[in-house]
């Protein structure tokens, strides 16, 4: 215990909005010191987005950037500006990773490309993640993870039917890439330590996501069957959906239930106190056979009763259910809390805030939210000083000249 | 050839569908990754849909696309001899994946306390739907019972309809994904002392993070988002995110902000084609639009992006997907073509850097093509390893290469039932 996996482990960190800083996160919450270089020139546009500490936008309130950048320590340059370049290849050498989601121009027109910084640290590990990735010829195409989940075939298989898409929420592709490029980087650091040999990650967004599909589209190239949207219709459990509960205090509530073989069944139906007149639905055959019909007999069965109270019952009786919940439920989720999942970490502007912890615990070398986010340009005068040793008067004419911005 | 990132680690992967990602993702960098299945194969042999639905043993597409480059012993946990042999195994393997119910190994003796007695540097990931410590850890949970419990599936949907789920289901995936990445973290700290230790990973709490912060918003303004269907339901007013167009959809938003360049750019084309009404391309702009927001902020604002929303998607009903992606990329817009399969393989970014791999499968007497590597590595390559495994394919090699039993001694485990 004490010392954690990455300690020692320096990250000069360029990357914005989700990839890029969810990637990053994990080294930082295990002991890297993970310096975001930003700028209020090309504000990373997390910081502008909601949810903000008192409804209140700002740079340094945004709980959208926070959640993704606790453990950091954070620095500005604009990198528009030469003198900025010049100083970022200065504190080169103290890096062992670089890390950039622009678009892949953005450090080719910097003149900051890998070739470049290896010629100063030939050791060094750098990853770009973009959208398509590095080459190809939509490698210069911009947009966020709502649009790569379009692209990458998310949206056609989520809807009602064909005519009804309903795609998943948010930038859903920013969730998948993080779990892939993070593998990618730490196994890149191991070889490093084995071999000493550093190498250039090229991580498309597309690409990752795409194995979040891989049964579609093993199955269109061998068959050409194109996949759709079934709403919850499953080929593997029924009864398997989402049903309407008993309102509580004005609030909809639903149960999510999935039952996978017959004996299931007839523990639900005792554990619903339904019962399956003739034994309708007691063959998995029977209840896919008629999904509409047995759709009606769960609704009716669960519409009076309490999604929490029947959730509890079914799981009682060996039932895989849980209630359908909202934002505000997850804060009063006992399992979550079980899990120590939530973490108020008192931020310099926003004060004590609610971060999502790690989705997974370690026993022996457990990681953490060792700090907040950073505020814009929070650590510049430590960096600077610490890194490259500037004094308060260099730094000082830095931010005059706004290469420290 | 196999990727000299991870070679030489070796992985034992007991874990059904539940976790099965976790070991495709470390044989794409080079593990040796070993199936352990019981006789009567995996349950995530099981799973439909099948290739050209025809249910059998090799013929499940999740199966087919998750355990890809994996080797497949046939071993009975419930046998002592069984139980010895995966004893034997994990002395000389570096990782251990499971999802079985939390004190299912322990009840065999073969918890990680017991199994680090005998290799200290064993790190194992255990996959549960809600963790280890709460009322739920011995809950059972099907995908879509993930999906709910870490609220994603609240926001799919429109309203008065029931919430969803995708149709190819995501909560484990995102776990299994989790448990690789914290297997990867404890084998960069086993380095510093040569210990291994156990991981539990919880799926509800992974299922939360893909909402995007959306969690964080009840607490800090006062509310929890409803689904809404196409419309994105974020603070400020309901915004359009799929349009139909003359041969699907597409996803396309109207809006300030950082889409602001974009929003122009859909006037600007729709007025070179004479598709703009004169209040549309008004000296000035939208009022609506603002560099500064994401959203606009009166009812009037609102108003107007409404009346956008509209001309917009008469608009594209008049382009085919191809027309609205060859503009978009021509115009840098922010937009996308709401893409299916055939869309995907016949995407020539993706051609263009060789991502889809195919592999041979012996067993189907037929070659599969999939995703390739998740990422381009220049010093060591990674990607698919192989086809996923017949069951037992591999148990002459392991357990006479790696074991050195000799082949009379695996006639006797057979004969027994512990292979």
């Amino acid at each position: 215990m004490g010392r954690l996996p990455f300690e020692g482990i320096r990250v000069l960190d360029f990357t914005w909005y989700a990839v890029g800083p969810v990637t990053t996160k994990y080294l930082a919450d295990y002991g890297a010191d993970v310096v975001r270089i930003e700028s209020a020139a090309r504000l990373d546009g997390l910081r502008l987005a909601p949810p903000w500490k008192d409804a209140q936008p700002g740079v340094n309130r945004s709980q959208f950037f926070a959640s993704f950048n606790s453990s950091k320590r954070g620095i500005t340059l604009d990198m528009s500006k030469p003198a900025a370049r010049e100083i970022f290849l200065r504190m080169l050498p103290w890096a062992d990773v670089v890390t950039e989601s622009f678009t892949p121009k953005t450090l080719r027109n910097w003149g900051l490309d890998f070739e470049r910084m290896r010629a100063i640290k030939p050791d060094l590990i750098m990853l770009s993640t973009c959208m398509q990735g590095q080459t190809g010829p939509h490698r210069d195409y911009p947009g966020f993870g709502n649009l790569m989940a379009a692209l990458s075939g998310f949206y056609h298989v989520a809807g009602y039917s064909e005519d009804e898409p309903c795609p998943p929420y948010g930038a859903y592709t920013d969730f998948i890439a993080p779990r892939f490029s993070a593998c990618a980087l730490i196994a890149a650091l191991d070889y490093r330590r084995r071999t000493g040999q550093g190498q250039y990650i090229d991580m498309s967004q597309y690409e990752a996501a795409l194995h979040n599909l891989a049964p579609m589209l093993i199955d269109y190239f061998a068959t050409g069957r194109v996949l759709g949207p079934a709403g919850n219709r499953s080929d593997r459990y029924a009864p398997h959906g989402a049903y309407r509960c008993a309102d509580e205090d004005g609030h909809e509530r639903w149960i999510a239930i999935a039952v996978a073989d017959d004996r299931e069944w007839s523990e639900l139906t005792r554990a619903l106190g339904a019962e399956d007149r003739g034994g309708r639905f007691a063959t998995m055959r029977a209840r896919m056979g008629d999904r509409a019909a047995l759709g009606e007999f769960i609704g009716a069965a669960v519409r009076s009763r309490k999604a929490g109270e029947l959730t509890a019952a079914l799981q009682g009786a060996g039932v895989a259910a849980y209630p359908v919940q909202n934002c505000m439920d997850l804060h009063h989720d006992e399992n979550l809390e079980a899990f120590d999942f939530w973490r108020w970490l008192d931020h310099p502007e926003m004060g004590p805030s609610p971060y999502d912890g790690l989705e997974h615990r370690m026993s022996r070398t457990p990681g953490d939210l060792r700090r907040p986010a950073p505020t814009l340009g929070q650590h510049n005068d430590e960096v600077f000083r610490e890194i490259l040793g500037m004094d308060a008067a260099e730094i000082e004419r830095l931010r005059k000249d706004q290469v420290i911005y | 050839m196999r990727s000299e990132l991870l070679k030489g680690l070796r992985m034992l992967d007991l874990a059904d569908e539940k976790g099965a990602l976790c070991g495709k993702i470390f044989a794409d960098m080079g593990a040796e990754v070993i199936k352990v299945e019981p006789p009567a194969g995996c349950p995530s042999r099981r799973i439909p849909p099948f290739l050209e639905d025809r249910p059998g043993p090799d013929r499940g597409l999740n199966f087919l696309a998750w355990s890809a480059g994996k080797r497949s012993i046939t071993l009975n946990l419930e046998t002592a001899d069984g139980r010895d042999l995966l004893r034997l195994l994990a002395q000389s393997s570096d990782f251990l994946v499971d999802a079985f119910p939390l004190d299912y190994l322990d009840s065999l003796g073969l918890g990680h306390d017991a199994l680090a007695e005998l290799n200290p540097g064993l790190i194992h990931a255990t996959v549960t739907p809600f963790g280890d410590r709460g009322p739920g850890r011995n809950y059972r949970a099907a995908d879509i019972v993930g999906w709910a419990s870490g609220g994603a599936m609240f926001l799919m949907g429109e309203e008065g309809k029931p919430p969803l789920q995708m149709s190819v289901p995501q909560a484990w995936l995102h776990a299994a994904g989790e448990a690789a990445v914290a297997s990867m973290i404890a084998y960069y700290a086993r380095a510093a002392d040569g210990r291994g230790q156990h991981i539990v990973v919880d799926m509800q709490a992974c299922v939360v993070w893909t909402l995007m912060n959306e969690q964080a918003m009840p607490l800090m303004h006062g509310d929890y988002l409803r689904r809404s269907g196409v419309f994105s339901g974020a603070v400020g007013g309901r915004r359009k995110t799929v349009y139909r167009c003359a041969d699907g959809f597409v996803s396309f938003l109207i809006a300030g902000g950082p889409y602001l360049g974009s929003t122009n750019a859909v006037i600007a084309w729709m007025k070179e084609e004479g598709a703009a009404p004169d209040w549309l391309t008004r000296e000035g702009g939208l009022k609506a639009l603002t560099p500064s927001g994401f959203m606009a902020a009166t009812a009037a604002d609102l108003e107007e992006l409404d009346r956008t929303e509209a001309v917009v998607q008469k608009f594209f009903l008049g382009k085919t997907k191809k027309e609205m992606w060859a503009n978009i990329l021509k115009r840098r817009m922010f937009g996308a073509p709401v893409a299916n399969a055939a869309d995907i393989a016949a995407d020539p970014q993706l051609k263009a850097r060789d991502y889809f791999v195919t592999v041979e499968h012996r067993g189907l007497g037929r070659p599969l093509t999939m995703p390739g590597a998740f990422a381009k590595m220049s010093a060591t390559p990674i990607g698919p390893q192989g086809p996923a495994p017949q069951l037992g394919e591999h148990n002459e090699e392991i357990y006479g290469g790696v074991l050195g039993l000799s082949a009379r001694e695996i006639v006797e485990l057979r004969a027994v039932g512990a292979i």
